[in-house]
């Protein structure tokens, strides 16, 4: 067929997605970036303002702003980590031992997320909270005189509530992977006179590394600029690197200081990404 | 033979029931006519659900979700379409750049999506509104959306489009009656999950709200009220019995939403861009 | 059947986007003369708990067709960084300290009293603060005070001081406000010092004070509401509060008392301001002028026993013990409080930046 034409239809369905991204993905990044730049938004908001290196400068003078980073790179490294291990055994059984109805055990684990998150965290707190069911059931065994409050509002609470949120999430990407293994391995290795655990630690783990990592990159992402749950949970000591960033958009109102923030978190998250991608690639999943 | 006995049925129902108890406790609070999340329990009553209808603005932001869900899904999915076509059927120099940027709202932390889009909005003067969340929204569902129309298209011979144009189709007339019915299940899938991903999504709604709020923004609003608590907890035990009913019809009808392992990983992880 | 769902799907989501989006308000120019047939909507920015149509009950009497659409702010600081934004507000909502930036970034409008048939009721004393530069540019509405708020039950020996919100005492039941300007002003009372003249070792001291608070803090209460409902469940026991939480407590039959401090309550005045880009001006000078009034006034005392510009409302609030105790028919008891003082931008910026590394120390 003549060129044009090719180029014609490729213009036609490429531009929208391409100009979309562009102006409500890109555009807004790099506008991110600049006004890490400059100062305030006294004056007027986006007119002749002075490139200035300040706002980086009180990031490096102010250490506990990159250490919360730090902390909450390492919450969501646990959240990760422990979300990945629980969901591995449940994303076992649904493949290789419930198998073909796999699907009506996986929509019961999706339901309750069609149901709002902030709910569920709620009714965590009845269970969980200074008033709630675990406490008044200790109060009343004579094991604790004052309810316990560190289940809630707290820094564990945070990580706790992260965990199982993500967990059942996670299981589907483990899944996917584990449905890629070449049963054959398996059935040659027990044709060699190996164990069903060895089977499992010898073939089994070693093949559904790679997709397990991409599993737990895709809970650590949105983990480390998570700020819902420590608002609803984390009290006065649970607040993560998110909460920073939201803080100084909102209510301590300071845009290019909390825009130097997002800038070093998403430079952070993009490096860890592009150095992970060697290994686990999101994208194998869904071919 | 067996493995040891590892208790995976076990394994799974635990966590099932984990996943279920605070939805238990929320129906049951729903019939509660105290007003605080306390037990024990004042006394049942079902005066919440009478007064919810009434609640206009509880059904105001749940109309204000549908909508908002409705919209950037449609526009995500659509977008999702093209690009899928562009990245699978065409050669044209720049394709890496385009599919990572498609897949960045995957890797860019909610929040700062969040605040970057609301920086771009304050440049162009657009007030915050359920506009700039359905915006944001579309942005980040895309990449869901696509890999998932993506997984489906790779499947089908390109020589099906040769041969369809080579009896006298154009290339419009090919994709609307061969392409898209064939891959019709993935968009629909793609639409859900986008739909779903919009319905529930708080973190970047909360930065991008104007005057009208959606429903995860506005009951976190109301979970700070003691007076409307019940009411929103009513509500979320209506939304949890009609969700449930249309997981059990869609799982009826057995076509829709999961139909390979593969779409079920794509239109479930997706699920992973709770907020 | 996925061709048939397939084919039908964009055609039925379009309609359902149609038919919710015509669901919502019409927006229709409001009339020059309003009428009580007038529609449109007033959008109003304020802060939580003043979108209960209580909150302008004699606009919504006079014109009950005109939605009243209420967005929110949490601090001073957000609202102004919302409307420097360009949020789509009509009239906001303000506290001292903060009039000259909107004037100075174009974000008010200068107001023509004559409109306002309440004016002539308010005293000079309030007028007075919503002029910047001899120019009137808000309307003073409210005023109340900030001081602590605690459970009689909980807390038997009583408070009378400032120093209650640092008290090892109280580990894990005090809450405190999340904001920063609020956290140095309570700082310098129990200090003694100059909000507006504080040194470099005074905000490190400062800083470390409220570092260290955070063990026994439970968690800061960012509106009033989520105060009440922590008080009333029994977890917060000692908190900073305005007296509405006060008020609203003891209508739920919660056991609270208000202190008198040593260092002295806090006080405030709040003001609403029309923006220059509004354009329903007509129902924002009815909307204000409506919350001018004495109706107004009983209202807003009996609600969250704030006090009210209007003297006229005084004698007509039913709770007189809420009255005395709060003084809210002596207006001149903000002579003998203490207001937050007007701080500079950069002050400002410090103690954003002081909260933030409180709440971000390891």
């Amino acid at each position: 067929m003549p060129a044009i034409e090719q180029r014609g239809r490729l213009w036609a369905v490429l531009l929208p997605p391409a100009l979309w991204l562009s102006v409500l993905l890109v555009a807004p990044l790099l506008l991110l970036c600049a006004f890490s730049f400059r100062l305030g938004i006294g004056g007027s908001l986006f007119g002749g303002w002075i490139a200035t290196l300040d706002n980086y400068r009180t990031l490096a003078a102010n250490p506990s702003f990159l250490e919360l980073l730090g902390l909450s790179a390492g919450i969501a490294c646990v959240v990760a980590l422990v979300a990945t291990l629980l969901a591995y055994p449940v994303a076992y059984y649904l493949v290789f031992r419930v198998r073909a109805r796999a699907g009506v055990y996986v929509a019961l684990l999706l339901i309750p997320f069609w149901i709002s998150y902030l709910l569920r965290v709620m009714a965590w707190k009845v269970i969980l909270g200074s008033g709630g069911a675990v406490n008044a059931f200790l109060l009343w065994l004579g094991v604790i005189q004052e309810p316990i409050s560190v289940f809630f509002y707290s820094r564990y609470a945070v990580v706790i509530t992260l965990i199982y949120v993500w967990t059942p999430f996670v299981a589907l990407p483990i899944m996917a992977t584990l449905y890629r293994i070449d049963r054959s391995l398996l059935e040659a290795a027990a044709g060699l006179g190996a164990t069903p655990g060895q089977r499992f630690w010898r073939v089994t783990v070693p093949l559904s590394l790679p997709g397990v990592l991409a599993g737990a990159v895709m809970v650590f992402i949105p983990t480390v600029g998570e700020y819902v749950t420590p608002l609803l949970v984390g009290g006065s000591t649970g607040a993560m690197y998110g909460n920073l960033i939201q803080d100084f958009f909102g209510r301590s109102a300071n845009w290019p200081l909390g825009a130097a923030l997002a800038v070093v978190m998403l430079v952070g998250t993009l490096v860890l990404v592009g150095a992970t991608s060697r290994i686990s690639r999101v994208e194998r999943f869904f071919q | 033979m067996r493995d040891r006995a590892w208790p995976l049925p076990a394994y799974y129902f635990a966590l099932l029931a984990l996943l279920y108890l605070p939805l238990v406790i929320l129906l049951v609070f729903a019939f509660n006519s105290g007003t605080i999340l306390v037990f024990p329990l004042k006394g049942l009553t079902l005066r919440w659900f009478g007064q919810l209808f009434a609640t206009e603005a509880l059904m105001r932001s749940l109309r204000n979700s549908l909508l908002v869900a409705a919209g950037s899904s449609l526009v995500a999915t659509v977008l999702a379409t093209c690009g899928a076509i562009a990245f699978v059927r065409f050669r044209f120099k720049g394709k890496g750049l385009f599919i990572t940027v498609a897949l960045l709202p995957l890797y860019v932390p909610f929040v700062v999506l969040g605040v970057a889009l609301l920086l771009l909005f304050s440049t162009l003067g657009i007030p915050r509104s359920l506009l700039t969340i359905g915006a944001a929204h579309s942005v980040v569902a895309l990449p869901y959306a696509m890999l998932i129309v993506t997984a489906r298209l790779v499947g089908f011979d390109p020589h099906l489009e040769e041969a369809a144009m080579s009896l006298g189709a154009n290339y419009w007339h090919t994709l609307r009656r061969v392409i898209l019915p064939l891959i019709a299940p993935a968009i629909v899938a793609a639409w859900l999950t986008a739909f779903t991903v919009s319905f529930d999504e708080f973190a970047i709604a909360n930065l991008l709200v104007g005057r009208e709020p959606t429903l995860p923004v506005y009951l976190y609003s109301q979970l700070r009220m003691t007076a409307r608590l019940p009411l929103v907890v009513a509500m979320a035990a209506v939304v949890m019995v009609g969700t449930l009913s249309i997981f059990l019809t869609l799982i009826w009808l057995r076509r829709v939403v999961v139909r390979t392992p593969a779409s079920a990983a794509g239109a479930t992880s997706a699920l992973t861009a709770r907020a | 059947m996925e061709r048939q769902i397939g084919r039908w799907l964009v055609p039925a989501t379009l309609v359902a986007l149609v038919v919710l989006a015509c669901g919502g308000e019409k927006k229709q120019p409001a009339t020059a003369a309003l009428t009580p047939e007038s529609t449109g909507t007033l959008t109003v920015l304020d802060w939580a708990g003043y979108e209960d149509t209580s909150m302008f009950i004699g606009f919504h009497h006079k014109y009950p067709k005109v939605t009243v659409s209420v967005a929110f702010g949490e601090s001073d600081a957000d609202i102004f960084g919302k409307m420097k934004a360009g949020a789509d507000a009509c009239t906001f909502h303000i506290y001292t300290g903060w009039q000259p930036f909107y004037v100075r970034d174009s974000l008010v409008q200068e107001l023509d009293t004559t409109r306002l048939s309440h004016w002539a009721e308010v005293p000079a004393r309030f007028k007075a603060l919503g002029q910047v530069g001899g120019k009137q540019y808000f309307v003073p509405w409210d005023w109340g005070y900030t001081s602590i708020l605690y459970r009689t039950d909980k807390v038997p020996g009583g408070i009378d001081s400032w120093t209650a919100l640092f008290d090892p005492k109280f580990k894990g039941h005090i809450s405190m406000w999340d904001d920063g300007p609020g956290a140095v002003t309570v700082a310098t009372y129990v200090k003694g010092w100059d909000e507006t003249k504080l040194s470099e070792q005074q905000l490190a001291e400062i800083e470390k004070m409220w570092t260290d608070q955070r063990k026994l803090n439970r968690f800061y209460w960012t509106g009033e509401p989520e105060l009440v409902q922590g008080m009333a469940a029994g977890e917060i026991w000692v908190a900073y509060a305005w007296q509405g939480a006060y008020n609203t407590l003891l209508g739920q039959g919660v056991p609270v008392a208000y202190a008198q401090p040593k260092g002295g309550r806090n006080s405030w005045v709040g003001l609403y301001g029309i923006a220059p880009a509004c354009k329903d001006k007509d129902l924002a000078y009815a909307f204000l002028d409506e919350k001018l009034s004495s109706e107004q006034g009983v209202g807003l005392i009996s609600a969250f026993a704030y006090g009210h510009v209007n003297p006229a409302a005084y004698k007509s609030v039913t709770d007189t013990n809420i009255v005395k105790a709060l003084a809210l028919n002596d207006p001149t008891v903000l002579d003998r409080t203490r207001f937050t003082p007007i701080v500079s931008e950069a002050d400002r910026d410090h103690f954003g930046q002081l909260w933030a590394r409180v709440k971000a120390a390891q």
